[in-house]
């Protein structure tokens, strides 16, 4: 709309057109530097910091020896059940035996062969083989009973998935009952059940049929060890009510006996004819608390058929084969129950099969026994495969047992299902398959502690299979398969236990646990979360500076399994840049979040942990005593679980961030207390893997990856630069902007309290102006024709005293504006038409004051209608003689749409509102042209109406207030205008009086802050430079940043920002409502109109900074009239 | 422990015994020791720099023996926390081995132990592997220590006893009036009197040789934190007036407490069934009559468990009554229960556990809920009395 006449000093007219490119050429510098630092920074954060991971910990492999050694077959060992001792030739046995048979061969000829999986539900690979062997087996023992402490409590586990399972596939289960607790087997509790209270017994059996009815199981195996040979028949007499009980439900009852005792310590004559099978378990000829040697040899596994073929009916008799492995630490003296796998993965790492060594499973005891070496000790390990099974196997068979067991599920060699089918001769092609080792997903531990590494190579191996002159399988190791492996370390001495601590830090708990382990003199490892570390590096600093190690716990605590590899190793790096930006460290230590223990057992939960080793170095540190202190059961219950579980390992988990940890804060003394009183040192990370710390948290070297470290480090400044920048500007904003408010509420409240005194005293003798003084009314039209009649006719019927005059001029309106005047002005001689070419509103008015009669004028826009009291109202404060000007009361009419309404309320509370207030302080900012009344000396003075910006009406307020002129408001002088009703007009509108505004602004830039102007420079002219340019332009950002927060996990805070916020805006629009009679309810709208309204004001706002750094000229902004406006009298 | 088949109506009354003489202060004062002790730190008692064991004016302390494995060493605060809840109390006392044949000082234990709460009692048995029962003396021989061929082995353990610096209650050589271990005077001439000697028996004598070898040299160590009893069985094995306890007494000088192992029925074959009262009276006034002063100790006490034969809940309950009687027993100071279940070699078990059934454990939970059987042992500063 720029004409050719455009004023030469236009405010942010950029005549030449040069601000725009310049300002483009700038701005486009600083963006490709921006991005160019942003991809530096992210290049840095995902190149991996080059750690250098100890070197004892990254070469496995070398830790591990191989040791052929000759174990001796210990028969000899006092502590080796020797079968001999219990098989008894003399005749009257075989006659009492030849008894027993012909009396069981009838109930049982022709079943076919029992075939018993036992199952443990803690080992996930006890399902696997269950899965996948079901159709193999017909039976399932599960671990479903205990029979423990000295009253003989009975607990029952049920495993619904268990036997939901078994039923889908035809499997009968038959859930041990053992007298066993944790690893403790409790003869008291049998022995106190059998010689107590027959009340006692039969609530047992009715409890116990009940729950294996409960389980849809097909009765009960009962494993009973240790127990006191003395009460014989008390057990032979309770497990006689026990089956009688059994057999009434249908079930069946099976006795568990272990070679050795329990061939004395039962009545097993008369138990067969109380129990439905026996189950002879014929391992463990040496144990794990024995010396190492042969679990189950083939010809001690002979002799205990035999002793059992003495005892009884081969027939009622089911043999459990041994299918797993022991590892021996001859050093520490500790035994680990082991699979095949876990065996063969021990014998590959350690290169048992180098050098054309082989392990050969041969006569006579048909086992395999390997031994190697690592750091912490020497091994044995002997092991049963599918050759010793094939073997036993054959024998079992061939003596006419009634089946087989396998125990257990999961610990197995594979190949092991393919021998019960297998022909008494197998070809050369099923030795073949039967030598073939194939590699697996199955997870293989090597090692001990919670440190652990990862190897996930998979290497099928071989073993020679040849058949004996006898019969029995031969098999030569020639080369171990593996399978993937964690390596285990750390597990230190006896009584070496480490403290970690996840999720730090955090400002409330991490220094409050620092200061226990400061005082206790302990020291720990701290897993921290990364953008924890952002917020509070000093802490990061403190932790290190007390001799903790830090280690890396991913930046936002993600779940790694479910992440891509690139968002984790970002994780991981944004961490490492940033521990090494703030403590000029790196950290080779990291624990996966959400880890549930340290035995993974899918395939897939190692892909991280071989990322984060292999790929980025790092040392994975998972945990066995995991008390779960961030559920917070109780500080008490937190002590208790690192009691029973520190017999598991050597790692505490505890968390001093992530919620409130006052449990563990409560707890951790304690714990300390228990660690040292029973015997434990708490030790570091890297005493604890014999590490220096230096490795273990290497001084980031200077010369290495320096721009990378410079660039992260900085980024990371920044960043935090302009976060603590952002909350300290809201901060600021928040107390300005309810500073503000309050004081406008009070002022306002005075204003409203005078005027009402004012009124009430309102006596016209007291004014120096009587109310007759002749009144000159100008109104600029350009295309009014619609409203301009009804406007004219809104003053001419006023009830003003004195003589008025209109002058309207008609801006070279295109449409009927002239006629409709000149038809008004035909009727009415107070009404004058002047027409000119349009020339901009200012032009406009200039024109009608050059034409207008008298000294006060009174000025209303073209589409605004008056009451009939305005006029009076809106001269009164003339009487004043320093009062230049006085703005009315501009209302919105238009109330049809929603736009409106929100306009309506904004007017109400927004403008005049603040102009009560300001006037109370004469600092009034703008008298509208919509309606103000100024004296015509004031105008003259001020140079008169002034081109060179869009809002003239603000400029001239601006000019009176330098030339000393007071500001009134008469909130009485209402004038109803009409208000834009779409949201394209209204922003069109608005935009005009924000360029207008900014032109004012700037061309009156000298009055902010100048003390001549008192509260104009000190209050409202900043007021408007802060509230509604600023902070309105903010707006999106804030509102962006604090969305984001929402989504963050901060809406509790937030939300009650929001809360206050709107509560303050609802209370000041209720206030303004009040004070013009508005109904109360209107002020509802604000909570709407702070949603749709604000972005609105923010778009226009930005627009118009667009403007001024275009240095373009704005024309009017011309508002299409619908002339709906009704004045409300 | 372990004693085989000993009954009541194998006694004969025994000769009463000369009194000792001089009356000497059972306790040992206060000293100046500089080592630092090893509690300071993690022990959450209040800390006194120089502990010494008090004997309680009233009460008794009680503790317990609670299957420390095969060697009677592998104490662990799992084991005792869970004897714990069993009783429902803390014990003052805690019994474990420290035997030769390690030729270590069992550092670990005393320390676990002190760091509970208690003293320990430390059987420390001069015998070497397999620590079996019934085979005669072997390189730890009470000869060889006469002859001072362990002399380096007893100033390692007393210099760690010191270095360790709480108070250690040692039962050295434990029931040498017993039948069984290879340091019973049985072993060492028995009944043959020393030569010219009308009372003096080679067995005993040579006992009580060995003993003062060993309470000199842990002394001379500066050990002064070591506290000796004398652990004798209840009823000696022969019942013969030579092997009675008057005979193995070492001296006022030598011993700070007298004590004694008292059990019940032990096996399922024994005939009938012992009751505590003779099993504690006369041995009580046996020990008594060697000192005038001298607190007495039952350095074990059990039961089996035979509902066949007997109560054992009756059992423990009388023990508890009989024990707490301070008109009839004024000297009695501690008790510590043998808490330990083994198999026999004739396959049937031993029940002395505290729980061997829901009654026996109630009964002891009752009994020791009296306050009178204390739970805690009680500290005065060895330096403070001094000044």
């Amino acid at each position: 709309m720029s004409t050719p006449e455009a004023p030469k000093r236009f405010v942010f007219q950029d005549p030449r057109g040069r601000r725009w490119p310049r300002l483009r050429r700038v701005l486009l510098a600083w963006c490709v530097m921006v991005a160019l630092a942003v991809v530096w920074f992210f290049q840095a954060v995902f190149v991996r910091p080059e750690l250098k991971l100890p070197h004892s910990i990254r070469s496995l492999k070398g830790q591990l020896h191989s040791a052929i050694k000759e174990t001796e077959r210990t028969t000899d060992d006092p502590n080796v059940i020797n079968w001999q001792k219990y098989y008894a030739t003399s005749q009257a046995a075989m006659e009492r035996l030849t008894r027993i048979r012909a009396q069981l061969r009838k109930k049982r000829s022709g079943d076919s062969e029992i075939r018993l999986g036992f199952y443990v539900d803690w080992d996930e690979n006890s399902f696997a083989s269950l899965e996948e062997h079901a159709g193999t087996l017909t039976h399932i023992a599960p671990e479903w009973f205990t029979l423990t402490k000295t009253t003989s409590d009975l607990t029952y586990s049920a495993d619904a998935k268990l036997s939901t399972f078994a039923a889908s596939h035809g499997l009968e289960v038959m859930p041990l009952l053992r007298n066993l607790e944790d690893d403790d087997w409790q003869p008291e509790a049998v022995e106190n059940l059998a010689t107590g209270s027959a009340d006692k017994r039969a609530q047992f059996v009715k409890t116990l049929v009940a729950d294996l009815k409960s389980g849809n199981a097909d009765g009960v195996i009962i494993d009973w060890e240790l127990v006191d040979p003395a009460y014989k028949d008390a057990y032979t007499h309770l497990l006689t009510e026990l089956s009688d009980a059994l057999h009434d439900a249908e079930m069946e009852l099976w006795f568990l006996v272990s070679p050795g005792d329990a061939f004395e310590t039962f009545d097993l004559e008369e138990l067969s004819a109380v129990v439905d099978r026996f189950v002879a378990l014929l391992a463990d000829e040496n144990s794990d608390s024995d010396k190492p040697g042969p679990i189950s040899s083939l010809d001690w596994l002979e002799g205990w058929l035999k002793v059992i073929d003495n005892t009884g009916d081969p027939n009622q008799w089911i043999i459990g084969l041994g299918a797993y492995a022991y590892d021996w630490n001859e050093t520490t003296k500790k035994t680990e129950t082991i699979s095949f796998k876990d065996a063969m993965s021990r014998a590959s790492y350690a290169g048992v099969d180098l050098d054309g060594r082989t392990v050969e499973v041969a006569a006579p005891a048909y086992n395999g026994v390997f031994s190697y070496s690592e750091p912490t000790g020497d091994h044995t390990v002997s092991f049963l495969d599918a050759i010793s099974f094939f073997n036993q196997l054959r024998a079992v068979r061939h003596a006419g047992f009634a089946g087989v067991a396998v125990s257990r599920l999961g610990s197995e060699d594979p190949s092991l299902w393919d021998v019960f089918d297998a022909a008494v001769r197998p070809a050369s092609g099923a030795l073949a398959a039967l030598g073939k080792l194939h590699a697996s997903d199955t997870i293989t531990h090597v090692g001990s502690g919670e440190i652990v590494t990862v190897d996930d190579t998979r290497d099928d191996g071989e073993r020679h299979i040849t058949i004996e002159p006898d019969g029995n399988l031969r098999a030569s190791y020639v080369d171990f398969p593996t399978y993937p492996i964690l390596y285990h370390q750390g597990a230190g001495g006896q009584h070496e236990v480490a403290l970690t601590f996840d999720d730090g830090p955090d400002p409330e708990w991490t220094p409050r646990i620092l200061d226990i382990l400061k005082e206790r003199g302990v020291k720990a490892a701290f897993f921290i979360v990364g953008k924890n570390a952002e917020d509070h590096p000093a802490l990061v600093q403190r932790i290190l500076d007390e001799g903790h190690e830090i280690g890396n716990h991913t930046y936002s605590h993600a779940n790694l399994a479910i992440m891509s590899p690139a968002r984790m190793r970002l994780e991981l790096n944004m961490t490492q840049r940033l521990i090494e930006s703030i403590t000029g460290r790196s950290t080779t230590l990291f624990r996966p979040p959400y880890n549930a223990d340290s035995n993974p057992t899918k395939i897939e939960e190692l892909t991280p942990l071989k990322i984060a080793q292999e790929e980025l170095d790092y040392t994975v540190v998972l945990e066995k005593v995991d008390p779960q202190d961030w559920a917070r059961p109780g500080a008490d219950v937190i002590v208790q679980r690192v009691k029973d579980l520190r017999n598991e390992g050597n790692l505490v988990l505890l968390h001093d961030a992530g919620g409130d940890r006052s449990q563990t804060v409560e707890a951790l003394p304690k714990i300390i207390d228990y660690l040292q009183m029973r015997g434990d040192r708490i030790v570091s990370l890297s005493e604890l893997l014999n590490i220096p710390r230096d490795e273990l948290m290497p001084p980031a070297d200077a010369a290495a990856q320096p721009v990378e470290r410079l660039v992260t480090s900085a980024g990371f400044r920044l960043w935090r630069v302009v976060i603590e920048f952002f909350w300290a500007f809201m901060i600021f904003a928040t107390v300005l902007v309810v500073l503000r408010t309050l004081v406008v509420a009070w002022l306002a409240q005075r204003h409203h309290v005078e005027g009402i005194s004012a009124a009430r005293a309102l006596n016209p003798s007291t004014l120096d102006l009587r109310p007759s003084t002749p009144l000159s009314v100008i109104i600029a039209a350009f295309n009014e024709g619609k409203v301009i009649a009804k406007t004219l006719h809104s003053v001419l019927k006023t009830d003003y005293a004195g003589d008025i005059e209109v002058v309207v001029v008609d801006d070279g309106s295109k449409d009927d504006t002239a006629a409709e005047i000149e038809r008004v002005a035909a009727a009415d001689s107070r009404v004058r038409l002047i027409r000119q070419a349009n020339a901009g509103k200012s032009h406009a008015l200039r024109h009608g004051l050059a034409n207008a009669a008298h000294g006060i004028i009174v000025f209303l826009d073209a589409d605004t209608l008056f009451e009939r009291g305005t006029l009076s109202a809106i001269v009164a404060p003339f009487s004043h003689p320093l009062i230049g000007a006085v703005s009315g009361n501009a209302r919105v009419g238009n109330l049809r749409s929603f736009v409106a309404r929100c306009q309506s309320l904004e007017y109400i509370c927004g403008f005049n509102l603040d102009r009560r207030a300001y006037s109370e302080w004469n600092c009034v900012t703008v008298v509208p042209g919509a309606v103000s009344a100024i004296r015509r000396s004031a105008i003259v003075a001020a140079g008169g109406f002034s081109d060179d910006t869009l809002a003239e009406d603000t400029d001239l307020t601006l000019t009176l207030h330098r030339l000393g002129y007071q500001i009134a408001y008469a909130p009485e002088a209402i004038a109803w205008t009409e208000a834009p009703e779409t949201w394209r007009t209204l922003a069109k509108q608005r935009f005009r009086w924000a360029f207008g505004t900014m032109q004012c602004l700037w061309k009156h830039r000298d009055i902010v802050f100048n003390p001549r102007f008192g509260s104009l420079g000190w209050f409202s002219l900043p007021g408007i430079w802060f509230y509604q340019i600023l902070l309105v332009a903010l707006t999106p950002l804030v509102d962006a940043i604090l969305l984001f927060s929402l989504f963050s996990g901060h809406a509790a805070a937030i939300g009650w920002y929001f809360l206050i916020f709107l509560a303050l805006d609802l209370g000041l629009a209720m206030l303004a409502c009040y004070m013009e009679d508005e109904p109360l309810r209107r002020a509802f709208t604000i909570i709407p109109m702070r949603i749709i309204y604000r972005p609105l004001l923010a778009w226009v706002i930005w627009q118009a900074i667009i403007r001024v750094l275009k240095g373009a000229i704005v024309g009017w902004g011309k508002l299409e009239r619908t002339g709906t406006v009704t004045a409300r009298t | 422990m372990r004693n085989f088949g000993l009954r009541i109506a194998d006694c004969g009354f025994p000769k009463l015994a000369a009194y000792a003489g001089a009356l000497i202060a059972i306790f040992i004062a206060g000293c100046d020791r500089t080592t630092s002790d090893p509690r300071a730190g993690t022990n959450p008692q209040p800390a006194i720099r120089n502990p010494q064991l008090t004997i309680p004016e009233r009460g008794v302390y009680a503790g317990a023996y609670i299957e420390f494995g095969d060697n009677e060493d592998t104490v662990t605060l799992e084991k005792i926390a869970n004897f714990d809840r069993l009783v429902g109390k803390e014990q003052a006392i805690i019994a474990s081995s420290s035997y030769w044949g390690e030729q270590t000082f069992p550092k670990a234990n005393m320390e676990l132990i002190a760091r509970y709460g208690a003293v320990p009692l430390v059987f420390w048995s001069p015998w070497d592997r397999p620590y079996v029962e019934g085979l005669g003396p072997d390189k730890y021989s009470l000869t060889s220590i006469i002859a001072g061929e362990h002399d380096g082995y007893i100033d390692l353990w007393a210099d760690s006893a010191r270095e360790f610096g709480s108070p250690i209650i040692v039962s050295f050589a434990n029931e040498p009036n017993g039948s069984w271990f290879p340091w019973s005077g049985l072993h060492y001439g028995g009944d043959k009197l020393l030569p010219g000697a009308t009372n003096d028996y080679e067995g005993p004598e040579i006992f009580k040789k060995a003993w003062r070898h060993i309470v000199d040299r842990v002394r001379a160590r500066g050990a002064k934190n070591v506290q000796f009893v004398l652990h004798l069985m209840d009823y000696s094995d022969p019942q013969e007036e030579w092997n009675l306890a008057e005979h193995y007494y070492p001296g006022a000088d030598y011993v700070d407490w007298l004590g004694f192992s008292l059990y019940g029925d032990q096996f399922h074959n024994d005939e009938g069934w012992a009751n505590f009262f003779p099993l504690f009276d006369w041995p009580y006034t046996e020990l008594c009559l060697l000192d005038p002063a001298k607190p007495i100790m039952v350095c074990e006490w059990g039961c089996g468990e035979f509902p066949e034969k007997g109560s054992k809940a009756q059992w423990i309950r009388d023990g508890f009554r009989i024990m707490k009687d301070t008109k009839k027993y004024p000297r009695l100071k501690a008790c510590v229960f043998w808490h330990e279940r083994w198999q026999n070699d004739d396959g049937l078990y031993s029940n002395l556990r505290v729980n061997s059934t829901p009654a026996s454990q109630q009964a002891y939970r009752e009994g020791f809920a009296d306050a009178f059987f204390l739970s805690r042992p009680l500290f005065k500063d060895g330096m403070s009395e001094k000044r």
